[in-house]
């Protein structure tokens, strides 16, 4: 029997089916929905990587001498048009009205970067098309990254390098250098003085406080042992605060020599500022700079974001202590989120009778994953740090109180309380591996003479491990990248300390701790300047991405390897 | 076939002309019947599973021949609203009696499964895997276990030089004959064999039946099987089964060629099945 109705060309043999019948829309339907998801996603990472890889490249400066005379001079940040308020247009010059007018009544203006923030009161500055007189590219101008106050621009007035002031010119560019290699290692030096050893100091003063109050609390203020443990005290307190003195004179010699090499600057303006060479973090004059010279800014500061703590509320310098808080939180949540939920799920499918008791409580692990996560952020705060860390801190930290230790949100309790939130991703995925393990498998085993837990330990879990860790990725990147309820449970702007120090016991899990995703929410919309804290935005949620997904490409490089090992091999 | 005219076979005599091996019954099934639930699926039956020879289950498909033979190491435990009426007892001793350790019965039933179901590790490890639950650490005891049980089930010299390898990478029949060894590696009394060619090519079959051939006398074995010449070829004895009752067992060649039922002779000659 012939199936076409007329004889037709080759490849039309099926036109008679009609096109619903043969799931065209449906086809066409499903393939647009996923090239618009994909076409999202591309765009958004576009727009993440693009800006923040470009950040950090430094630009030019451009100087601009306006209408009314007044000059500025910056860093170009971008162009955009507007439609100018009568107002504004009323001081425009005639030329420029018609211009305007022709366009439409839209007009460009130009975000520059001014920097000089403690003279000027802003970073930023809009500047108008047809306000400007005049644009040039000066040579000899400088970008100044400072400690603090951020960036400065402006030219070199006067140099002093220790107490001279007579450099000859040729040799100026070279003698800065080296000169302010030099006074930046005096400053890491106070650093270290100020920051470890007199914290060392102080951390053996509080243990001497606190051994004082432990003898306090268990003999009482009118005995023997709380005398002599006293005199002990205040002996101990003597040295310690003669110790003290001394690093604190050593420091101040280094602040006094550093306070003999100084540039004197001066702004566009005319505005001198008088700045210690150890105040500045790198400087270089933005117009003389070759590719190479260039680049190797924006690597340098590329490091110094990666390794460096944070300055300028967090606008500047680098997020070393947030990398380190959100890996090291993910690695506890993963830490404790497995065994729960896989000994969870793993009683829920081979133990526990299939009836109502277990599908209500498998419908309510689903739902858990439904309920909005600061809901989580308050059951840790009110569960974990103040129920469990109160009474922790009544038990085994009664001296230090009322000073909270476990009591208050830090890292552990963070962790516990996203395990919490990621735990129904890994019951679910779990359960899911388990079920697909084949019975034949169980009954194999069994009919060995396994009992049923070898079965489940030798065959079972080894079987579905692949799916267990599908789960646990998933659980992980979920947890990698949650903000809100951290900021209730130990997340704070800027931590003091890490985790980890030198100190007993070395893991400081009850400290508070920075986290990527928080910093890109403090610097973007809680920073003194949304527009500073902007390029920083993009580069720390590039950076969040970036740990994200070396995470999840190491997890699932494990994953990938015990499949092998479990599946059938082709060898 | 009519089967609601069939369906009063539970009151049917069982025709028995079963050849008694040397060493007289190993396993009694006595007046065992089984019920999933309110459905009952075994009715009344009674055979002698003699010691060292084959018994084949034959029968159409849901006849409850696998049943029985899954009875046998109670691997039907494992079903939800399973109830059992009678006994079945091994070496004398009824093996649903409360106090019997069903992880022991196991031990001494080796089981071969319709499908091969190798464990995802090391050839090695698949057949060692009955020791080692039962708890035996020493290396030569297991290397020597390798080694007979591999040679036992006709595997050694195709994959003696890849003991380590995974087992999954074996052809099915391959499998299936590792699987047999792993079976025996405990050393059973009795080997169960719930079709286990049917996932199998023809000459991977030939294999497998050859090696029952070999195994008889070492072992005691029942094969459920729907193939009937198969049944023919490896059996001493044979039940044949409908609907749940055993209605002929007797030595294979009488079965096959002058059974004492007529249901049998209609379903040995092709008549339903």
């Amino acid at each position: 029997m012939n199936l076409l109705k007329k004889p037709v060309k080759s490849g039309e043999s099926f036109k008679n089916t009609s096109m619903a019948a043969r799931g065209e829309p449906a086809l066409w339907t499903m393939g647009g929905t996923l090239a618009l998801g994909v076409l999202m996603i591309i765009a958004f990472l576009i727009l993440v990587v693009w800006n923040g890889i470009i950040t950090f490249y430094p630009g030019g400066i451009e100087q601009i001498i306006l209408n009314d005379g007044s000059m500025i001079a910056g860093e170009i940040r971008r162009s955009e048009s507007y439609r100018p308020s009568d107002d504004i247009l009323k001081t425009v010059n005639t030329e420029w009205k018609e211009k305007i007018r022709r366009n439409k009544g839209v007009a460009e203006r130009t975000l520059f970067k001014t920097g000089n923030y403690d003279l000027y009161n802003e970073d930023f500055k809009w500047v108008d098309e047809f306000n400007i007189r005049e644009r040039t590219n000066p040579e000899n101008i400088y970008y100044f990254e400072r400690v603090e106050w951020g960036p400065f621009i402006g030219f070199i007035e006067k140099v002093e390098l220790g107490g001279r002031t007579d450099i000859r010119p040729e040799n100026l560019a070279d003698r800065l250098e080296s000169e302010h290699e030099k006074a930046v290692e005096r400053r890491q030096k106070i650093g270290v003085i100020e920051k470890k050893k007199i914290s060392d100091i102080n951390h053996s003063l509080e243990e001497e406080r606190l051994e004082l109050k432990r003898v306090e609390l268990a003999e009482g203020v009118d005995s023997d042992p709380y005398r002599e443990a006293k005199q002990a005290y205040q002996e101990k307190t003597e040295t310690l605060m003669a110790k003290y003195k001394k690093l604190q004179d050593e420091a101040e010699n280094l602040k006094q020599e550093n306070s003999q090499f100084k540039l004197t600057l001066k702004e566009i303006g005319g505005q001198k500022k008088t700045l210690l060479l150890s105040e500045i973090v790198r400087f270089y004059a933005a117009n003389q700079l070759s590719l190479l010279d260039k680049l190797g800014v924006y690597f340098s500061r590329w490091l110094e974001f990666l390794t460096a703590e944070p300055r300028e509320a967090n606008t500047e310098g680098g997020v070393m202590p947030a990398i380190f808080g959100t890996l090291t939180m993910t690695l506890l949540l993963v830490m404790a989120v497995a065994p729960f939920g896989v000994v969870a799920a793993l009683y829920l499918r081979e133990y526990a009778k299939q009836g109502h008791l277990v599908s209500v409580v498998r419908i309510s692990v689903n739902n858990l994953a439904g309920v909005p996560s600061i809901v989580y952020g308050v059951f840790g705060l009110g569960f974990f740090a103040y129920t469990i860390g109160g009474s922790i801190d009544t038990l085994f930290y009664p001296e230090k109180l009322p000073n909270p230790t476990f009591g208050t949100g830090g890292l552990l309790w963070a962790s516990l309380t996203l395990a919490l939130l990621t735990v129904p991703v890994v019951i679910v995925a779990t359960e899911e591996a388990l079920a697909a393990v084949p019975q034949s498998l169980r009954e194999g085993s069994l009919a060995c003479g396994a009992s049923k837990w070898q079965t489940i330990k030798n065959i079972v879990i080894p079987k579905a491990l692949p799916g267990i860790l599908t789960g646990l990725i998933l659980a992980m990147a979920r947890g990698a990248g949650e903000v809100a309820p951290l900021m209730l449970v130990g997340v704070v702007k800027m931590a003091p300390e890490l985790p980890f120090d030198g100190y007993f016991p070395f893991v400081h899990l009850e400290r508070s701790f920075m986290h990527l995703g928080f910093h890109i929410f403090d610097v973007g919309f809680q920073s003194r300047n949304a527009e500073a804290g902007k390029p920083m935005v993009f580069v720390t949620t590039l950076l969040l991405i970036t740990l994200v997904a070396v995470m999840n490409a190491v997890s699932i490089h494990i994953r990938n390897r015990l499949n092998r090992r479990f599946s059938a091999g082709h060898f | 076939m009519d089967q609601l005219v069939e369906l009063n076979n539970e009151t049917e005599e069982t025709v028995y002309h079963f050849q008694e091996g040397p060493e007289g019954t190993v396993i009694e099934i006595d007046d065992f019947s089984l019920w999933y639930g309110d459905k009952q699926a075994l009715f009344n039956n009674r055979i002698d599973i003699q010691k060292g020879l084959v018994t084949a289950l034959i029968g159409p498909s849901g006849c409850g021949k696998s049943t029985l033979l899954r009875s046998l190491n109670r691997m039907n435990d494992l079903i939800e609203g399973l109830r059992t009426g009678g006994r079945i007892c091994l070496n004398s001793q009824n093996i649903f009696d409360k106090n019997i350790d069903v992880i022991s019965l196991r031990k001494r039933m080796g089981m071969v499964f319709q499908k091969p179901n190798p464990f995802p590790m090391s050839i090695a490890e698949n057949v060692t895997y009955p020791l080692k639950v039962d708890g035996v650490r020493d290396k030569n005891v297991l290397a020597e276990t390798v080694e007979r049980t591999l040679k036992g089930a006709a595997l050694w010299d195709e994959v003696k030089d890849r003991l380590k390898e995974n087992a999954l990478g074996l052809s099915g029949g391959q499998q299936q004959r590792l699987c047999i060894a792993r079976a025996i590696a405990a050393e059973p009394d009795v080997l169960l064999m719930d079709e286990p060619c049917s996932a199998l090519d023809p000459l991977a079959t030939i294999k497998i039946e050859d090696l029952i051939n070999e195994l008889r006398g070492k072992f005691t074995i029942v094969i459920v099987t729907h193939n009937m010449q198969q049944a023919a070829r490896v059996s001493d004895n044979t039940a044949f089964m409908y609907l749940g009752k055993i209605i002929e067992y007797g030595k294979t060649q009488t079965v096959f060629t002058k059974p004492g039922s007529q249901k049998t002779q209609d379903y040995v000659t092709g008549r339903f099945g």
